[in-house]
């Protein structure tokens, strides 16, 4: 008995030291196969393919089972040139784990690498017969046919898959790719809306599938996506959609009719940045005043009234910027909302209800903050003419902003003074730098015209101001040239083309030896392209390159003569 | 006041001091790595011809330079495209030539440009075909022909003709495997058929079997031919399969004739000979004939770069012509054909280029009858992967494509005035 006993507990004593040793055993040999994947990788990291190889293989003998190391075997024998390497350890590997549908993947893949059509069915044909209720093997084989253009075969195995599974809710993704790359746009719209609706972060590839859909075909498109009952994941695929179709109204109205919702307020923020990104702003506005009475925000507002100001609403944009700062507190709307709500003011020629406003809120305002309002508010100043206001305003500002009065200066026509205050500025602005290029050819210090130029051309009288410069030619001859492209520039701007190719062609005929000659020529051809006037603009451009042949603007005048001509393809 | 004497010497000193330019009687195109824009370098030279002018090719000398009259008018299209000219006069072009008579190199004048038809179809966009991309850039013009001039004789109207991935089996390139559903390959299928019916034959592999014989007839009179892409393979399997069954039941309603391999006539064919047909309508794939079987994923081969032969300017004049680059080694490019296997290829046909180490060639050259034809497999040589859909390809990124080249040496070889051979 007591033998027994002792040899029992020596028996446990014996089991314990077995469990021990094979812990350690095991934990030692998982040491080193990680040890061996991290070797694996780091070769793999470095290029060192072969290296890389037998380590992972390492990794593999030591742990068969590990994923990683399969994947990573895969990839470097992709780049050695070797995947018909794997396809033994794969069989391994299935053999021991038949229902993981990775290690099947794996092989399908390596034999479509390997261009082996009639392995890759055979792999295909036992995955589903080993898992016969399961969808994976019929998607993975169906993506890969349709993605190497076996359209037929991939339409075989869908239908394939659908008989087994009884319905094709599971293969709404593939289906709608492979009608998709057939060109079955709308079948594939209503695939791919029961594949959104289903999963939602599939709405990228939609866009992405249905983007190619020809014009004629779209309308289907849309209504498919739009069709009742109406949900918000196809919905948005068909926002996104009509901005890349580049008729963002149609998006918001397709999308505007949604409940409110967190989803909804979600897909209306997505399609306001899409919008913002297409340069879309007032659909990007309504999407964002939307959202804000859905979910009251007024980050939302602050937005939508720099869209609205970007989109050439300043009116709604002080509307909006007025509703945010009502609903922040005064420290976060003079740093947010105020800003734009002066600049829209400005716009709207109204400085001196802008004034008003700058003043309500200089008591929380930064030094920073109350000059760079200050700025603001003296553009509306310059734009309504009142240079005396404007002057006062950057002083209210703390002064010292050696571009705006230099602008100031350069409007009352004091040449000398904008040149000094212009030259003056660290890190110059492109407008700031186009004026100093025009005040360093001339050396006059004083001309009320060229002033009463750019006054006119701040307060958004284009048509005028191309006027003045012209005018302001005969006065300043040694920067004559320049004043009158200057003016041809901005007619062009304001699409008054007889007036631009009048300003252009005084530059040709009259003044051939300036340097603004051959941008005369490109600029005169270009416009007689747009307007259809293809010969005239021919003989632009070959006068331009025949008489300047040395201009940099040669090889543009050679591009434009191309498509002049039609001997490459438009790219527009 | 002054001397007679006096006034000649500074008559003459003043003429020593006149430029080059003014004095120069040739203006000297040439063709190797100082050249800023070689395909535009053909259309000049080639609108030179057909303005009544006559000029040189000097083959092997800089790239295959051309040697033209040096009028304002030449000087001035050159400065518009941007093409380098140097002038000549007399002195140095008898340098030139001495140099030329003791190297392999040799002039070979051009007379006459020649008259170009493309055989394009109506819905094929202007700029799916290198050959039109290269002949719109150059500035070289041309006549789009179809099925209805060809059927109607105006082949005897040109000198020289090209063909693109017009498929002669009359299988519309097997798109039907992909695109079955496509608007456009709808719409493909339509034109042809409604042709063939027009022009009195039952279905499309009919009268692209007629096409092709006529095309062959053509060179057979004395004309000029090149092909590329899947036109130069189709061409020849439809004349070899002049009375056998080479469609798909797709295409005229019956299926493939299963011993169609053995019905060939190969003796009816241009270039090829003994291919075996894929007979799979499932497979885009028309025969072994192409090496690089770029449509079949499970056979597609990876693309290499292919050189251009060397042959005595002297002798050899014409594949001399053919193969004037200023590059000998050029990357490969995919094409519904993209290369000719060699064991395919009958004897006595010239090999202009092909990989080295690869069973495969890439340009070839052969005389027919009265005429020659040459075949360039691949698409584009500047697109080197292109796929249903891509852009194409703007040639002014490209000025000195030597792929190109090949096609525009093509187009300019009819101007050569023959020569009686010296051997």
């Amino acid at each position: 008995m007591r033998i027994s006993r002792i040899s029992r507990n020596a028996g446990a004593a014996l089991v314990a030291g077995l469990c021990l040793t094979t812990s350690a055993a095991r934990a030692q040999a998982t040491d080193s196969a990680g040890s061996a994947y991290l070797r694996a990788q780091d070769f793999e990291t470095r290029d060192q393919y072969d290296s890389a190889a037998i380590a992972y293989r390492q990794a593999l003998v030591q742990t068969p089972n590990s994923l990683a190391a399969m994947l990573g075997l895969e990839r470097v024998y992709a780049q050695l040139g070797r995947s018909d390497s794997l396809l033994p350890v794969l069989d391994s590997a299935i053999a021991r784990e038949p229902r993981l549908n990775a290690l099947r993947a794996a092989q399908l893949r390596t034999y479509r690498s390997l261009g082996d059509r009639a392995g890759l069915e055979r792999a295909f044909d036992q995955w589903r017969r080993d898992v016969p209720h399961d969808p994976a093997p019929y998607q993975e084989y169906a993506r890969m046919l349709i993605e190497d253009g076996y359209t037929a075969q991939a339409d075989t195995v869908l239908q394939l898959a659908q008989t087994q599974a009884g319905n094709a809710r599971g293969f709404s993704y593939e289906v709608a790719q492979l009608d998709a790359a057939m060109g079955k746009w709308e079948p594939s719209a209503r695939a791919w809306r029961q594949a959104v609706s289903n999963n939602p972060y599939l709405a990228d590839a939609a866009v992405f599938a249905l983007f190619p859909t020809p014009a004629g075909t779209r309308d289907a498109v849309r209504r498919a996506l739009a069709a009742a009952p109406v949900s918000t994941p196809p919905l948005k695929v068909l926002g996104a959609l009509e901005l890349a179709w580049g008729a963002p109204r149609e998006g918001w109205t397709a999308l505007h009719v949604l409940r409110p919702d967190s989803a909804t307020i979600a897909a209306w923020l997505d399609f306001a940045h899409r919008a913002e990104q297409s340069n879309a702003w007032l659909v990007a506005r309504d999407a964002l005043v939307a959202a804000d009475q859905a979910d009251p925000t007024p980050a939302y507002l602050v937005r939508a009234a720099n869209d609205a100001f970007a989109g050439g609403d300043a009116a709604g944009a002080a509307s909006l910027a007025a509703r945010a700062e009502t609903d922040l507190d005064s420290a976060a709307a003079a740093t947010t909302a105020l800003p734009i709500h002066l600049r829209a003011l400005s716009a709207l020629g109204k400085p001196a209800d802008g004034a008003r406003l700058l003043d309500a809120y200089r008591g929380v305002m930064s030094a920073d903050d109350q000059a760079q309002n200050a700025r603001l508010l003296a553009w509306g100043w310059v734009r309504v003419g009142d240079l005396e206001h404007a002057r006062q305003a950057l002083a209210s500002g703390g002064g010292g902003d050696d571009a705006a009065a230099g602008w100031i200066a350069l409007y009352q026509g004091d040449l000398a003074g904008a040149r000094r205050q212009l030259h003056a500025q660290g890190d110059p602005s492109g407008d700031v730098l186009a004026v100093l290029a025009l005040l360093d050819r001339t050396r006059a210090t004083k001309s009320e015209a060229l002033g009463n130029a750019y006054l006119t051309l701040a307060r958004g009288d284009t048509a005028t101001a191309a006027a003045a410069f012209a005018a302001a030619a005969p006065s300043l001859a040694d920067a004559g040239s320049l004043l009158i492209a200057t003016s041809a520039r901005l007619y062009t701007t304001h699409g008054d083309a007889p007036q631009a190719i009048a300003a252009w062609k005084t530059i040709v005929d009259s003044l051939p030896q300036s340097p603004e000659a051959p941008e005369a020529d490109l600029e005169w051809a270009r416009i007689l392209r747009r307007t259809k006037q293809t010969p005239a603009a021919i003989a632009r451009l070959e006068h331009l390159i025949i008489t300047y042949p040395q201009s940099a603007l040669v090889p543009q005048a050679r591009r434009e003569l191309e498509l002049a001509r039609q001997t490459v393809p438009s790219t527009s | 006041m002054f001397s007679k004497r006096i006034l000649t010497y500074l008559a003459a000193a003043a003429l020593a001091l006149l430029p080059n330019a003014i004095r120069a009687q040739h203006l000297l195109v040439p063709m190797d790595d100082d050249q800023t824009n070689h395909l535009k370098a053909y259309g000049l030279t080639y609108n030179a011809l057909k303005d009544g002018a006559r000029g040189e090719w000097l083959l092997n000398y800089r790239g295959g330079s051309f040697l033209l009259p040096d009028t304002p008018e030449l000087r001035r299209r050159a400065a518009l495209d941007g093409i380098t000219t140097q002038p000549v006069d007399d002195a140095t072009l008898s340098d030139i030539r001495n140099q030329m008579s003791q190297a392999n190199m040799e002039s070979v004048p051009l007379e006459k440009a020649p008259r170009i038809a493309v055989y394009t179809a109506p819905y094929s966009p202007p700029w799916d075909d290198a050959v039109i991309l290269a002949l719109r850039y150059a500035g070289i013009p041309y006549t789009p022909i179809w099925d209805d001039e060809i059927e109607h004789g105006d082949l005897s109207k040109y000198d020289w003709v090209h063909l693109f991935h017009e498929d002669f089996t009359g299988q519309l390139g097997k798109f039907y495997i992909a695109y079955s559903g496509a608007s456009w390959f709808v719409d493909m299928q339509r034109t042809n058929l409604a042709t063939a019916k027009k022009l009195g034959f039952p279905n499309i592999p009919a009268l692209k079997k007629d096409v092709a014989m006529k095309i062959r007839d053509y060179v057979n009179n004395g004309g000029f031919l090149f092909a590329m892409c899947g036109a130069t393979e189709t061409l020849d399997l439809a004349l070899a399969a002049h009375d056998v069954d080479i469609a798909s039941v797709f295409a005229d309603g019956t299926p493939m004739d299963p011993n169609a391999d053995a019905k060939m006539d190969w003796n009816a064919s241009l270039a090829f000979r003994g291919a075996q047909l894929e007979l799979s309508p499932y497979v885009n794939s028309m025969s072994d004939i192409d090496g690089h079987q770029a449509n079949v994923p499970g056979r597609r081969q990876p693309l290499g770069t292919f050189t251009l032969f060397a042959f005595s300017a002297k002798f050899d004049p014409v594949p001399s012509m053919l193969v004037q680059d200023h590059r000998t080694v050029i990357p490969d490019f995919y094409g519904v054909t993209t290369s000719f296997m060699k064991n395919r290829i009958k004897p006595g046909v010239t090999v202009l280029a092909d990989e080295a180490g690869a069973p495969w060639a890439k340009y070839i050259h052969g005389d027919y009858g009265k005429g020659s034809w040459t075949f360039l497999g691949g698409h584009d040589p500047e697109d080197p992967q292109h796929a249903i859909g891509n852009p194409p390809t703007d040639l002014s990124l490209h000025p000195n494509s030597p792929g190109y080249r090949l096609i525009l040496n093509n187009v300019l070889f009819p101007a050569a005035k023959k020569k009686p051979l010296k051997t």
